[in-house]
């Protein structure tokens, strides 16, 4: 598995100055595979995504991506190799357009020269962003914004797209749009690294899922099989374990 | 209340003065707004760059234009060199304060020891030549001077707003770990943006030192208005400081017809006041 994998990680710990967000944490992702985080909150789901996207350092451990060592990378070098990032809280360039910000998803030379083609893509998916594609970025809704984040990750045309949290905040029916994007861009052969807090969904569309408590590892495997524990249902389900 | 003509060449003659202010803001404005760095130094080396252009053409016989090819590669080097060091010792922008403070009086410090304290004022061929249009006298040197400060102004402005490099600018100085994330390389930017502006103060420095008489004490008798006129256009924007320079130009020149020269210099802080109070927020 860990041959094959495009992205890798071994015993991975990072930490925020002297306090430790994550130990030892390993997992792997196929190339054109979709995997879920599931953790409670302040698990150290983010803290993953970031590190992963080489944002945070890496203390100890390994960090290969499609084989080559990028413990040491950069967040540039990561985005070269075709990593892009849908973090937390959107963090758009607020003072910036719609278009702007998609422009900036396809700085890499790579994707640059397919501009047109990929903005069409995006407009596609999000006819809004279309009509809103002069507007400051930072004056749109939640939702709108959630878009813009994600057309702005798929701009860089990436081989693994990190998604932390897509449905924070939004009204049900953008959760479901959101969700049918994130499907469709599986559908396109793109690996997935999926944070989300409605587990139920996550564990639907995931290939695979990962269970982080506390800063580690505590259980991965098919979504049937997680969903088969008890322990699972009851705390991510808001289901009683006894029931069904 | 002065004649017709007085006000239009008191305004003419703002035009230019306000065009220099613009010039000398527009590095300061853009290191504020992009580099979070508020640069003191900018000032002095916009006289340095002055007194190395008296120097060029007082001297050494260059050209105006000679000594331009010179001076704004050399300033740009110059500003990269600043900025790799700011960064090294990860300045902030408190920090800032102090530390281009204190480059700029170094600077005074070098200028005063090899230029003297004494007035120096750089005499050239047509340097005081005027066209006339009308009733009004338009001096070329001052002319060049709006010119080229609106042009730099304008394609700074298109710079950052069309290009990939402008726009990644805009960006990272927004967000500086998520520009990364997306293949940007804050630092270098950061490197570039600070070449930029201390180039602008060396071209600013050949106009002062083809139209002002030098003395080393200026440096400080100019932050003042320049560091208002920046702030009410806006930090980070380039066509805001030019509409600013010139409109404070202008002002004060008329109030100087129309009442007397000692009160120009309340006008261009009068005006920074009243927009603070009416538009809080801008820095
Ligand atoms: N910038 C930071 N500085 C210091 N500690 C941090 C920082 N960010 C997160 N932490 C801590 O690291 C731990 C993991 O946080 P993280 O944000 O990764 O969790 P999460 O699983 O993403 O939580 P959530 O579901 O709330 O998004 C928490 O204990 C948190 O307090
Ligand atoms: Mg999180």
């Amino acid at each position: 598995m860990s041959e094959s994998a495009l992205l890798a990680a071994e015993g991975l710990h990072v930490a925020y100055g002297d306090a430790p967000a994550l130990w030892d944490v390993s997992l792997t992702i196929a190339a054109g595979e979709t995997v879920a985080v599931i953790g409670p909150n302040g698990a150290g789901k983010t803290t993953l995504v970031n590190a992963l996207a080489r944002l945070l350092a890496i203390r100890r451990g390994r960090l290969r991506f499609d084989g080559d060592d990028v413990t040491a990378a950069t967040a540039q070098d990561m985005c070269q190799r075709g990593v892009a990032l849908v973090p937390e809280g959107r963090r758009l360039f607020v003072g910036m357009t719609v278009e702007e910000n998609l422009e900036i998803g396809c700085y890499r030379p790579a994707a640059r020269r397919r501009r047109a083609q990929n903005l069409e893509r995006v407009y596609d998916m999000f006819p809004i962003l279309r009509q809103r594609r002069r507007q400051i970025s930072g004056t749109m809704s939640g939702g709108q914004q959630q878009m813009v984040a994600i057309g702005r990750a798929l701009m860089a045309e990436p081989r693994l797209l990190l998604i932390d949290e897509p449905s924070l905040g939004l009204a049900p029916a953008i959760v479901e749009q959101v969700f049918t994007v994130i499907q469709d861009i599986h559908a396109q052969g793109v690996a997935v690294l999926l944070i989300e807090q409605n587990v139920a969904k996550a564990l639907e569309i995931a290939d695979r899922a990962y269970v982080l408590e506390g800063g580690r590892i505590v259980g991965a495997g098919l979504p049937r099989d997680l969903l088969a524990q008890p322990h699972i249902r009851s705390a991510y389900l808001g289901e009683d374990g006894a029931e069904r | 209340m002065p004649s017709a003509t007085l006000l239009g060449q008191s305004i003419l003659s703002g035009l230019f003065i306000g065009g220099l202010y613009a010039l000398m803001g527009l590095g300061l404005s853009l290191a504020w707004g992009y580099l979070k760095l508020i640069n003191l130094a900018h000032l002095a080396f916009a006289f340095l760059a002055a007194y190395v252009t008296y120097q060029f053409v007082g001297y050494a016989g260059l050209s105006p234009p000679v000594a331009l090819l010179i001076v704004v590669p050399a300033f740009f080097l110059l500003g990269v060199a600043l900025q790799a060091l700011y960064t090294r010792f990860a300045v902030g922008e408190f920090a800032s304060l102090l530390v281009t403070f204190g480059i700029a009086v170094i600077v005074e410090s070098l200028i005063q020891y090899f230029w003297t304290a004494d007035f120096r004022k750089l005499q050239i061929e047509h340097g005081t030549a005027s066209l006339r249009i009308g009733t009004l006298f338009v001096p070329v040197i001052e002319a060049l001077m709006l010119l080229v400060a609106a042009a730099l102004s304008l394609a700074t402005w298109a710079w950052l707003r069309f290009t990939y490099l402008g726009k990644a600018m805009r960006a990272s100085a927004e967000n500086p770990e998520i520009a990364a994330a997306f293949g940007i390389d804050p630092r270098r930017l950061a490197l570039l943006m600070s070449g930029i502006g201390t180039a602008y103060a060396g071209v600013a420095g050949v106009f002062i030192a083809l139209t002002s008489t030098l003395f080393p004490a200026q440096i400080f008798a100019w932050v003042g208005v320049v560091f208002a006129v920046v702030i009410l256009g806006g930090l980070g924007n380039p066509l805001g400081v030019l509409a600013a320079g010139l409109a404070i130009g202008v002002s004060e020149s008329v109030t100087m017809a129309v009442t007397e020269p000692t009160w120009a210099p309340l006008v261009a802080f009068t005006l920074l006041i009243l927009v603070l109070i009416l538009r809080p927020g801008r820095i």
